[in-house]
């Protein structure tokens, strides 16, 4: 197994230490999971009481949701085109991919914020009842954890001119920023499924 | 307007003058922080104390730091045992006490709360904290400025929680506040506000902390030190947190939604409007339960050391051992159901979970025969930390054998929430966790100061901590069983008085074993000179920490040690006594790269205590400036390259020949 | 120089583009069978949730790019097998529960 270097050469010193750097961020992933699958249960409980769905129907709009899908996964896509950029040492690219991400992560969000207060204005407000509660906080906080990776992915575009000279660094970053957004789209095929699929059934 | 932007409904009617004992222990606590500022300011030591300590990401005095926050809170904690025991043993018939029922909910909620989270939780890091990195060969844990954001939050909960008792006032719905009564229409006051809060930012903590250690025992382990071949305390700790980093999330969601329902009127456990109060509780337990074994693992694991080491003997049975303990943190996960037998479910559900937790009670058992068998023709010493264990061993069996009497649906129909209940989780906790992190404390404390613990008064504090604790817990488990209900401020039937006037003299006998540990230390410090570790290893220990001069220096160990099996630096010993000479070792000593303390957890905690309070008393200006905070600091760290430096090689020669004088 | 480990395949353009295609496709068989009514709503409840399934699985091989190759890839595909069966047992285990509790406490 791997050990701290105690002489090795400066550079490989970093690099065993990114490699566990990396895995605490997927052990917090592994916590992040299992937030969502208690927000799941909840909403599942909510929702499904003696398991006769009720509420929800009434307020899903299936093509803004299909839309909001399109736009998260395409961001997925182009972020991995970002990392590739990184990869091949193109900072210019890799800037460049990452502003596509944002903008269609934002998009993602802009929409779901629009059917959120479509969804109030009709009267299915998160304090009116159990299952409403539960999908705005479930769908929210999904939406909440998309909102924070856009502040990192701008930041990151910020960081870039920064961290030129240490890609190592920003390789680890960039490795982070990847296993975030990736997991959030994993989350979302999930969200949509039981949430709006199942409920429009 | 802006007066409500930034106090929201803060208002000066939240501190309770009129209220002689809150206004005292405010007094108190304003005094301690009063007189510690004027110390450090007297002796000039800010820098000292803010670039050493506060600002520091060493484990080893990060471990310090939880272990003071620990005692500190026990004392709180312990105050209100002083509280309950002398309240019921008057309340009895006619007299109603001293304490009205809206103080006494108050008192056993912050008892529980506080012994749980910033008592036992911040005990147990600090044994960690100390002891994980020297056992598996590593310079600190995987990331030393994330332990340092994890003490902090902790310590901000525990002030936060702190705070409650003289700005507003805390929960008084029992130590998981559970709703409906724990929601805004039963609780309009700031108390269960206070509750969430402190108890999100310490969960936040612990989570890290979680992450940190699995990270740092699977990647951090010396040359030759396989799965296998690690003490079985570090794998009671890598199972431990593999249950914090999965149990934790389940509670951030469910404070979390409970606090939805109170700051926004949404309705996940309210009574009505499609809420179900019992999702809490089924949730609550999915956290619940999982938690106490949390506590209760680390606890097993300072038994298998100390039983080795105080018995001169290999711990029998290593690979049952670790079996044993990986099967009870998978069952861990699915027997919560047992603490809510009695709200509804039916008796196939109930049967399932009753089942489950009976069988978790057998690894448990081969853990106990296993450190039985290692004593077993073993040259015992008994010093204070194998006392601790010996009386683990009674106390623990019997708290164990009631829960599997209560795992038993109907024996549980009988029994649950009554004082049989109170009794068996406190003859568990205190028997087990409690004695446990004792045990350790005393074992690791020469590690960790350079000087032991005065044997005579451990000796002393150990004889009325367990008299204190019999007298205090038997009578609970016989007047619970005809009845007594928990969390009573009074009782009509004046039969019960004499069992409740035993409990509170077994409590008196408690705090006088608080006070010969306070003895202890003093003594301890006085006599230091006398009491000196000087070779760095005076139990004549198995594992690796006591390889290194005690305190152990900065960077733990000047060569990264090789380990080729268990009890490696045992065995090493053995091969140089039997070659008659201590090998100086081919002293070529390299530069040593180590990471930079920094400020950053320290002031991210701080934004975050800001922030909970802010969310508290619902004040917009300062929490939005807590949450800025908090995100500022982190990102602007972020920007830091500036983030580690080499210890050069002469400092590192110096201070080893230093030790090696010593032993001399 | 030798790149570190962090247990994530190697990155190829190849491997994301068949992934975010299939994706595409799973995501409309999914919406379409819920939309178009085609199906009966048992039929269509499977279709979608193995759908889901297999999306996940797509993203995480395709995406997220776990393997078994390297130690860390593997310490990786553990961790991420022991949270789900822990995630599934919190989830059914409470849907169990609660379910038991409307029956017998709600009626």
């Amino acid at each position: 197994m791997h050990s701290v270097a105690t002489v090795d050469h400066h550079h490989e010193h970093h690099h065993d230490t990114d490699a566990t750097d990396v895995f605490g961020f997927w052990l917090y992933i592994m916590t992040d999971c299992i937030l969502f699958g208690t927000l799941f249960a909840a909403f599942l409980v909510l929702n499904y009481q003696g398991m006769t769905p009720i509420g929800l129907k009434n307020y899903i709009d299936l093509q803004d949701v299909l839309l909001e899908t399109f736009f998260l996964l395409a961001s997925n896509f182009t972020f991995c085109l970002a990392f590739l950029s990184l990869h091949k040492k193109k900072l210019f690219n890799t800037g460049v991919w990452l502003a596509i991400t944002f903008l269609l992560g934002a998009s993602f969000v802009v929409l779901e914020i629009r059917e959120f207060i479509h969804i109030a204005n009709e009267g299915f407000r998160w304090d009116f009842n159990g299952q409403a509660s539960s999908f705005f906080t479930l769908v929210g906080t999904h939406g909440f954890h998309v909102s924070c990776g856009l502040l990192w992915i701008l930041i990151t575009i910020i960081q870039l001119p920064f961290l030129k000279s240490s890609t190592n660094i920003l390789e680890r970053r960039m490795t982070y920023l990847g296993l975030f957004w990736n997991f959030l789209d994993i989350v979302w095929i999930f969200v949509f499924t039981v949430v709006y699929l199942m409920g429009a059934l | 307007m802006l007066t409500n932007l930034i106090f929201g409904n803060l208002t000066l009617e939240a501190i309770p003058f009129h209220n002689p004992i809150i206004m005292g222990a405010g007094l108190f606590m304003v005094l301690i922080a009063v007189g510690i500022v004027g110390l450090i300011t007297y002796y000039r030591k800010w820098t000292y104390i803010l670039n050493d300590w506060v600002f520091s990401v060493d484990h080893k005095k990060i471990g310090i730091m939880y272990l003071i926050l620990a005692f500190v809170m026990l004392l709180r904690g312990f105050s209100d045992v002083v509280l309950m025991r002398s309240q019921q043993a008057i309340a009895a018939g006619a007299h109603h006490g001293y304490l009205p029922p809206e103080h006494f909910d108050q008192v056993f909620t912050a008892h529980g709360v506080i012994m749980i989270f910033f008592v036992a939780m911040p005990m147990m890091f600090a044994l960690l904290n100390m002891a994980v990195p020297l056992q598996i060969g590593a310079r600190d844990v995987a990331y030393p400025y994330l332990n340092s954001l994890s003490f902090w939050l902790t310590f901000v909960g525990a002030m936060l929680c702190n705070i409650s008792l003289v700005v507003g006032d805390f929960a008084a719905t029992g130590w998981l506040a559970y709703p409906p009564l724990s929601e805004i229409y039963y609780s309009p006051t700031a108390g269960v506000d206070y509750y969430i809060w402190s108890l999100q930012i310490a969960g936040f903590g612990t989570l890290f902390g979680g992450i940190n250690f699995i990270a740092t025992i699977l990647k951090m382990r010396c040359p030759g030190m396989t799965l296998m071949k690690m003490p079985i305390f570090v794998w009671s700790v890598l199972c431990t947190m593999i249950l914090v980093a999965l149990a934790f999330p389940v509670l951030t969601v469910t404070l979390a939604l409970l606090e939805l329902d109170r700051f926004f009127g949404m309705h996940f456990f309210t009574d009505f409007a499609g809420g179900n109060s019992m999702l809490y509780i089924n949730l609550i337990w999915v956290w619940g339960h999982p938690e106490v074994y949390i506590l209760i693992l680390p606890a097993f694991g300072i038994f298998s050391e100390v039983v080795a080491t105080f018995s001169q003997k290999k711990l029998f049975g290593y690979t049952t051992m670790v079996w044993a303990i990986a099967i009870i943190t998978l069952l861990s996960f699915i027997v919560w159901l047992h603490h809510f037998f009695t709200m509804g479910t039916g008796a196939n559900v109930n049967a399932f979970f009753g089942i489950m937790t009976m069988l978790i009670a057998i690894p448990t058992g081969v853990k106990i025969f296993n450190w039985l068998f290692t004593m077993y023709r073993g040259q015992i010493i008994l010093a204070t930390p194998l006392l601790w264990v010996i009386a683990f061993f009674t106390t623990f069996a019997i708290g164990g054998m009631t829960g599997v009497m209560m795992a038993v649906p109907p024996v549980d129909f009988q029994v649950h929430n009554s004082l049989f209940l109170v009794a068996h989780f406190h003859n568990v906790i205190i028997g087990g966790v409690l004695f446990g992190f004792f045990a350790g404390i005393i074992y690791w404390f020469p590690k960790a100061f350079g000087f032991m613990l005065d044997e005579k008064w451990g000796k002393r504090s150990f004889v009325f901590w367990v008299v204190g604790f019999y007298l205090a817990f038997m009578p609970l488990y016989i007047i619970g069983l005809d009845g007594f209900m928990r969390r009573t401020y009074h009782y009509n039937n004046v039969a019960y008085q004499p069992y409740l006037l035993v409990a509170a003299l077994g409590a008196f006998c408690v705090m006088i074993g608080i006070l010969c540990m306070i003895i202890q230390l003093y003594v301890s410090i006085k006599n230091r000179e006398a009491l000196r570790d000087r070779t760095g290893d005076p139990w004549n220990g198995r594992t690796l920490e006591w390889s290194v001069a005690s305190p152990a220096p900065l960077y733990n160990f000047a060569v990264i040690p090789t380990a080729n099996e268990i009890d490696s630096f045992w065995y090493d010993k053995q091969r140089h006594l039997a070659e008659g000479h201590v090998h100086p070792k081919d002293l070529h000593f390299h530069p040593i790269h180590m990471p930079k303390n920094t400020p950053a957890g320290f002031v991210i905690a701080i934004f975050a205590g800001i922030a909970g309070f802010a969310l508290v008393w619902h004040m917009l200006i300062p929490g939005i400036i807590g949450i800025v905070g908090m995100v500022a600091a982190w990102v602007g760290k972020t920007f830091s390259t500036d983030t580690d430096y080499y210890i050069d090689a002469e400092t590192v020669k110096e201070t080893e020949l230093a030790h090696m004088k010593q032993m001399i | 120089m030798n790149q570190p480990d962090f247990g994530t395949g190697q990155k190829k353009l190849e491997i994301y583009v068949f992934g975010v295609i299939s994706c595409v496709i799973l995501t409309v068989i999914a919406f379409g069978a819920v939309m178009s009514k085609w199906f009966s709503i048992h039929e269509t409840f499977i279709i979608i949730f193995a759908a889901a399934c297999i999306q996940f699985l797509v993203q995480v091989l395709c995406f997220l790019r776990l393997n078994t190759k390297t130690e860390q890839a593997r310490t990786n595909v553990m961790s991420i097998l022991f949270t789900l069966v822990i995630l599934v047992t919190i989830v059914i285990g409470s849907l169990w529960i609660m379910w038991n509790l409307n029956y017998y406490m709600m009626h």
